[in-house]
């Protein structure tokens, strides 16, 4: 500011001789002039940088600084010394304001003590200190002696700060006293370092009880042992936020639904802690909630009341089929015959859609539950493929290829794989007007516990639009909307399939013909290995059963593994050995070697390569019996299936059997189709590899 | 096959499988086999039986029961196997089920009797036997 020049102008008087004394001037009354003669101190009023005026006792302006005159707007000495006081701000100066003049004399006159007051009200913004001293002597007063100070930009500063701080003490309530939300600092280790209403309503401590601790109160046991808070901290410093919604506890145990950001709050570079914010969304989580129940109970009740109205309808339907199939055998004339072949067509049409729907309906409402039983693969495959080979148009050839490697016994549903494959058979024929519907199975992938069959059905039909092909696998989608429906069906089939093959841990799918014409509709299905063969009596029964039906024995199968097999007899009867070995030499094995007991049995079996496909092993032998050689080859690390034999066992004795280590159980006296039967069980995962 | 006079001494369905097994239905050479090797088999056992009980071992008494059993079994001579059966549990001192504990002395008085049934039984089927193969020769 002015300053430096000021201190220059000193300097400078400092060496030129001191001035002589003002001349009187403009004097109204006869009052001894002020310090009129003394000079110094007339020199040093007027050349202080500091804007003074000093008054005599009567309010009379004694001297005047040319600091003063200048920042009061240019009046010169002359036209102010001996005005009083009322008569200089009134009139000849604005600064400072005759009112703050008025109010610092006042007081410093009544206190007898210097004042000080800010004016601020000059026009044109400026803000000055006015410092009134007055001087006594003896009691009386003497001068007085009035400085002023630019103070401008300290009120400035004043005011921002004023501001500032209104500011924050705004925010400050503001937040303390929100209840909706929580907020609260933590300090940089996740203590608890403010807390607000909302948090206390929230989360039900106070102030006092939970300052200093650590947020991870908040958190569920769950949580903390996963560390979940500290993860959280770290997220946020990381990616500058973090946001979470999950259950908080509050101070009694009970929890809510909260939303939670956590923000790290720096000043400059250095974290002072973390924001927290956290809204309780108990409601919306309620009334997520009881949405989405309603709308699962609306669901299931679709579901089953179409499961139970398709049932209700098919039953008459197939009164109503009965009756016709009865009636086609009765004489009819062939305008009759023609009308009931309509009847029944529609009529199966209509049925097939009704058995759709119970399925779909069944498969939504989740009542729907695939069996485990024992099925043969590559059969299903084949009878699927000839029952279309019947009915099949002249137009299309059919083809198949069906994986050698498939296994022909494996734990899955017949009856759903059977759906898949034949409704993926029935559309393929179904859109194919001519060229071919060629169906591959094969064995995808296999791991100790289970086989993935992958299954595909290729056609040079009309093929799927790009754009259905998304959407192929959505209930009742058919992307033949046209008025004129060439196709029929619910347009659920697909749907079906998709659903039975993720059931059967599998999934479906569709991809273009790469010959340019037709589809790709392929799915899989992991169907468990069978571990074990099905108890003794079982297979009696499936062998009774086959004998009632079909008497002949595949023995074609058996004669085809037994090619290449190594087979050890171990049998201490010679009789018994002798029989054995015609039967076994009979089924296509020319090389049936002998052991007389379970030691040469063990000394036979235990080599490397393992020497045989299959160990048929007698119980009760001499030296060493059944079940101590198979321990002992099994523990020689030998798989080799091992076939128990023996007379009467006991109930419950074949699976003890099997649980010591053997593979299978055939009773003496052996029944040739019985041993056929395990033989092949036990061969076939061989032939697979 | 039809095996005159067998009646429930022979199994048929299992002595039809031996029988299945012969190359040539006139020479029945492997099921004659089978069955002579039987027979012989049958005899050496009881011989070895009535020393076994003059000895009163019965552990060796139940193991020539098991044997016989087997080879009998095989062959389908249901009856034959039967009375070997019960001589495999007597000789483990249990009644002709196998499920109840007997007294030694007991056990003997048991054999001997099963074994002279058994060694009936067994000449029984052997006539019809070696007249069906007779026959058939």
């Amino acid at each position: 500011m002015a300053a430096p020049t000021a201190a220059g102008q000193d300097y400078a008087t400092q060496t030129a001789p001191l001035p002589p004394p003002l001349a009187p001037s403009g004097r109204e009354d006869d009052h001894p002039l002020l310090l009129e003669n003394d000079s110094f101190a007339a020199d040093f009023f007027r050349r202080t940088p500091i804007p003074t005026i000093l008054f005599d006792g009567a309010l009379r302006v004694g001297q005047v600084s040319e600091s003063y005159l200048k920042v009061s707007g240019g009046c010169s000495a002359e036209e102010v010394l001996g005005l009083h006081a009322d008569a200089l701000f009134d009139h000849k100066v604005t600064l400072p304001s005759l009112g703050s003049v008025r109010e610092a004399l006042r007081e410093a006159l009544d206190t007898k003590r210097p004042y000080e007051l800010l004016d601020e009200f000059q026009p044109n913004g400026s803000a000055w200190t006015i410092r009134v001293v007055p001087i006594f002597r003896n009691g009386v007063l003497q001068y007085i002696q009035m400085e002023l100070k630019d103070s401008t930009e300290e009120r400035q500063r004043q005011l921002e700060l004023e501001e500032r701080l209104y500011t924050n003490e705004t925010f400050r309530i503001l937040v303390e006293t929100v209840k909706d939300y929580a907020i609260f600092m933590l300090d940089p280790n996740g203590n608890v370092a403010t807390w607000n209403a909302g948090a206390q309503v929230f989360k039900g401590y106070t102030k006092d009880e939970i300052i200093g601790k650590h947020f991870s109160n908040f958190y569920g046991t769950e949580d903390r042992k996963n560390d979940k808070p500290g993860r959280e901290l770290k997220d946020a410093l990381r990616d500058g936020r973090v946001e979470d919604e999950g259950w908080r506890y509050r101070k009694d145990g009970t929890r809510f639904w909260a939303n939670v950001v956590i923000t790290p709050i720096y000043r400059g570079d250095i974290l002072i802690g973390f924001a927290k914010v956290t809204r309780d969304l108990s409601e919306r989580k309620k009334a997520e909630s009881s949405l989405i129940e309603a709308y699962e109970e609306a669901s299931k009740l679709k579901s089953e009341f179409l499961a139970n109205m398709s049932h209700e309808i098919r039953t008459p339907m197939h009164g109503m089929l009965s009756a016709l199939t009865l009636l086609l055998d009765t004489q009819l004339n062939s305008e009759q015959l023609e009308l009931a072949r309509v009847i029944e067509e529609s009529g199966d049409v209509l049925l097939h859609v009704i058995n759709d729907i119970l399925d779909y309906s069944k498969l939504s409402s989740g009542t729907f539950s695939i069996s485990h039983d024992i099925i043969c693969v590559p059969d299903i495959v084949q009878s699927v493929f000839r029952a279309h080979e019947k009915c099949c148009k002249p137009e299309i050839s059919l083809e198949n290829h069906i994986d050698p490697k498939l296994p022909k016994a494996a734990e899955g549903d017949s009856l759903r794989y059977r759906q898949i494959i034949q409704n993926l058979m029935s559309n393929a024929t179904k859109f194919t007007e001519h060229g071919y519907v060629r169906m591959i199975a094969r064995l995808e992938s296999e791991t100790i516990e289970s086989y993935t069959i992958l299954t595909e059905v290729i056609d040079s039909g009309i093929g799927v639009p790009k754009v259905s092909s998304g959407s192929l696998f959505t209930p009742f989608m058919q992307f033949d909307n046209s008025a004129t429906k060439k196709y029929q069906g619910t347009g659920l089939g697909l749907s079906i399939c998709k659903t039975l093959a993720e059931l059967m841990g599998g999934d479906i799918g569709f991809r273009a013909n790469p010959e340019g014409k037709g589809s790709i509709f392929w799915f899989t299905a992991k169907m468990k290995k069978v571990k074990q063969l099905p108890p003794v009596d079982i297979v009696h029964e499936q062998i009774k059963e086959l004998a009632l039906h079909t008497p002949i024995v595949p023995f074609e199968d058996i004669k085809l593994a037994a090619v290449d097999k190594r087979i050890l007899l171990a049998e201490d009867n010679p009789i018994n050995q002798k029989v054995m070995v015609k039967m076994l030499v009979g089924l296509g094995f020319d090389s049936v070697d002998r052991a007389a007991n379970g030691r040469e049995a063990v000394e036979m079996s235990t080599k490397d390569p393992a020497p045989y496909s299959a160990i048929l092993m007698d119980i009760n032998m001499p030296i060493l019996d059944g079940v101590g050689a198979t321990r002992e080859i099994r523990d020689a690390g030998i798989d080799t299936p091992i076939i128990a034999m023996t007379a009467n066992a006991l109930k419950g004795q074949a699976e003890s059997y099997i649980a010591k280590g053997m593979t299978a159980y055939v009773s003496k006296p052996v029944d040739r189709d019985i041993l056929v039967k395990v033989l092949l069980k036990c061969l076939t995962p061989a032939t697979s590899d | 096959m039809d095996i005159p006079g067998a009646k429930d001494s022979i199994d048929p369905a299992t002595f039809e499988q031996i029988l299945e097994m012969d190359d040539d239905e006139d020479e029945r050479e492997f099921s004659k086999s089978i069955v002579y090797d039987f027979f012989g088999q049958a005899e050496s056992t009881f011989e070895k039986m009535d020393k076994k009980l003059e000895e009163s071992d019965l552990k060796t008494l139940s193991e020539l029961g098991h044997f016989l059993k087997g080879s009998s079994a095989t062959l389908g001579l249901t009856k034959v196997q039967a009375q070997c059966e019960k001589i495999q549990h007597y000789g483990q001192k249990k009644d002709d089920t196998g499920s109840r504990d007997i007294t030694e002395e007991d056990a003997l008085k048991k054999l001997k009797t099963t074994i002279t049934e058994a060694k009936t039984e067994f000449q029984d089927v052997e006539k019809v036997l070696k007249k069906f193969y007779r026959d058939e020769a």
